[in-house]
């Protein structure tokens, strides 16, 4: 293997630092970010790690990318193998400017899970997914 | 001496030489890991003022094996959660002043418990401890008459102001509740003991061969199953062999001809309603931190005929099984997953349930295991009850 030469290096560094300093740097360690073409939600499970069948609660911070800005947002989970959600319904909070606070979520089984953000905005609303592994 | 040591040590490697070692993937053992350890940590229930008080236990056990508590004064709680029995009575369906509609489930290991009933209908001990009191089929009693009791008998009067600080109240509907909590209180003191499991788990943890060797072949290749192929774990899954939560697995629903149990659909309606849920005024939490469930739980179409996910310590000793106790044997219930008709798991989580199409050898290796979840046999005494000391 080449070494990867160290200016490269520095720049996917920064270039991903970047990305992320854009989204949800504010939420600290352990914070996991979904992106869809105009949005990207950064979300930190609390307490983190999530544990499986056990309540946790979400801090999230909505980022537009582009166009225009979230004016609301609704939080799901479902286990798209097994073809169910969540038994519990999370209800968000606003927390003023792009950030939200959910409450209420449980994962009931190990395996596959993707949360679902639907940011509402004035022209509709945007599905924002990202899968997490529950061990 | 040196002589005991070296045919001690012969016999060990004889011992692990004869034991032919099950491989466990990295899954297998995280899993099998994620089972244990046993006994949990205990900690007291915030919504109870009076869990883990010696004195509440005391007048809880008292109140549990008292058949005063019933209409007829033939019924006590023990009557059907007997301890013998594991806590359970050995019925298809409950019998109290009447047949019920389900069967009598264990009452250990339930301080970790969010949901009780096979519906879910209570989110604590210690409403789901009333609703017996009041059911015209089980103990036919009721508040007023439960209130005269503690206070017109002296062992109840007596340990009531050890455990609650203050004389029995005036109010019928207080003392009920609070007598519920002390039934609470003593129930959470019942915790099943260690079994060869744990013993199994604790050495696979440590990484100790010989001791992994002791647990019988049959309950290692069951136990693979039950982590693995048979996908078990994902419901019956965590120290307590259960998630806490509900599934369909495609018992019937049926109660007599005509008569459906809707299971965690009604239970959830039930919980709502009830005055004694922990978003109601008798939850001790005054953070409301216990009701974060009762608050998010919501019914969806899929909770018709989901029952609770029951944990499986001691199960071999509460036979018959199920909601309706209509699988006899753990037999049975094994060959209920290998043979179940999806087309009756009508849920969605259906997908999940596949018949498993078990070998015979492969049923007999899951038994085995289920098995060496029970503790060896260590018969319930009833404590010397000298605290507080009231007689
Ligand atoms: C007539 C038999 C009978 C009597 C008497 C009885 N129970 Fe039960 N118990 C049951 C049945 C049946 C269930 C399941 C109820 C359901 O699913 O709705 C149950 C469930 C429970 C549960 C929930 C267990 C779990 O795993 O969720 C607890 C706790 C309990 N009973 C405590 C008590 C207490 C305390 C008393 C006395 C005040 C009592 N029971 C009296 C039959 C009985
Ligand atoms: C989808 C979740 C799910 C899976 C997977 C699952 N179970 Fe169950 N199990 C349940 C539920 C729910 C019940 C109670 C059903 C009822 O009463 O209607 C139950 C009941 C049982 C019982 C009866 C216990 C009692 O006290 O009545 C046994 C034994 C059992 N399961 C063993 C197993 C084994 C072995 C496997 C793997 C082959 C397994 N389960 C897989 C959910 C599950």
């Amino acid at each position: 293997m080449r070494p990867v030469p160290a200016m490269l290096c520095a720049a996917l560094v920064a270039l991903a630092g970047t990305a992320h300093a854009a989204c949800g740097d504010a939420l600290g360690a352990g914070t996991l970010v979904a992106a869809s073409p105009r949005f990207d939600v950064a979300f930190r499970p609390d307490p983190a790690p999530i544990a499986v069948s056990k309540h946790f609660a979400l801090d999230v911070v909505v980022c537009a990318k582009s166009g225009a800005a979230a004016t609301g947002l609704g939080v799901d989970a479902h286990m798209p193998a097994h073809r169910h959600g969540m038994n519990y319904r999370p209800s968000v909070a606003a927390r003023g400017g792009d950030r939200y606070r959910v409450e209420g979520l449980l994962l009931h089984m190990p395996g596959a899970w993707e949360f679902r953000f639907d940011v509402r905005t004035a022209q509709g609303s945007e599905r924002v997914s990202l899968g997490v592994e529950i061990p | 001496m040196r002589r005991a040591a070296l045919l001690l040590a012969a016999s060990l490697a004889a011992g692990a030489a004869i034991a032919q070692p099950i491989a466990f993937d990295a899954a297998e053992r995280a899993r099998i890991l994620s089972h244990g350890p046993w006994p949990m940590a205990w900690s007291p229930d915030p919504s109870n003022r009076v869990s883990g008080r010696p004195a509440a236990v005391a007048l809880g056990e008292r109140l549990f094996f008292d058949t005063r508590l019933s209409g007829n004064g033939l019924v006590s709680c023990a009557g059907c959660h007997r301890p013998k029995q594991h806590w359970s009575d050995g019925h298809a369906r409950a019998i109290g002043h009447a047949e019920a509609d389900r069967n009598t489930p264990t009452i250990a290991n339930l301080r970790h418990s969010r949901w009780f009933g096979w519906d879910g209908a209570a989110d604590n001990l210690w409403a789901q401890s009333l609703r017996p009191l009041l059911d015209p089929r089980e103990m036919s009693f009721s508040i007023a008459a439960l209130a005269r009791l503690v206070r017109s008998e002296p062992a109840f009067d007596c340990r009531y102001r050890a455990a609650f600080g203050r004389s029995v109240p005036a109010d019928d509907e207080q003392v009920a509740l609070d007598a519920a909590k002390a039934l609470a209180a003593f129930q959470e003191t019942i915790v099943t003991g260690r079994t060869s499991f744990d013993d199994f788990r604790d050495a696979l943890a440590r990484g100790d061969a010989t001791a992994m060797a002791r647990y019988p072949a049959a309950a290692q290749r069951g136990l693979k199953l039950f982590v693995g192929r048979a996908q078990c774990s994902v419901c019956h899954g965590g120290p307590l062999f259960t998630n806490g939560e509900f599934a369909e697995i495609g018992v019937g629903h049926f109660v007599r001809p005509g008569v459906v149990d809707p299971g965690r659909h009604d239970g959830i309606r039930k919980l709502k309603a009830s005055p004694y849920n922990l978003l109601g005024r008798w939850n001790d939490d005054r953070s409301r931190g216990t009701a974060t469930g009762t608050r998010h739980v919501a019914a969806e179409h899929r909770n018709f005929g989901e029952f609770k996910v029951p944990g499986l310590r001691n199960v071999a000793e509460t036979a018959p099984y199920m909601h309706d106790g209509s699988v006899a044997t753990l037999r049975e219930a094994v060959r209920h997953y290998s043979e179940l008709d999806p087309d009756r798991v009508h849920s969605d989580g259906g997908t999940l349930l596949k018949p498993l199409k078990l070998a015979d050898a492969e049923i007999d290796d899951l038994v085995a295991f289920l098995r060496t979840l029970t503790e060896p046999p260590a018969p319930f005494a009833r404590r010397e009850l000298t605290e507080p000391r009231c007689d």
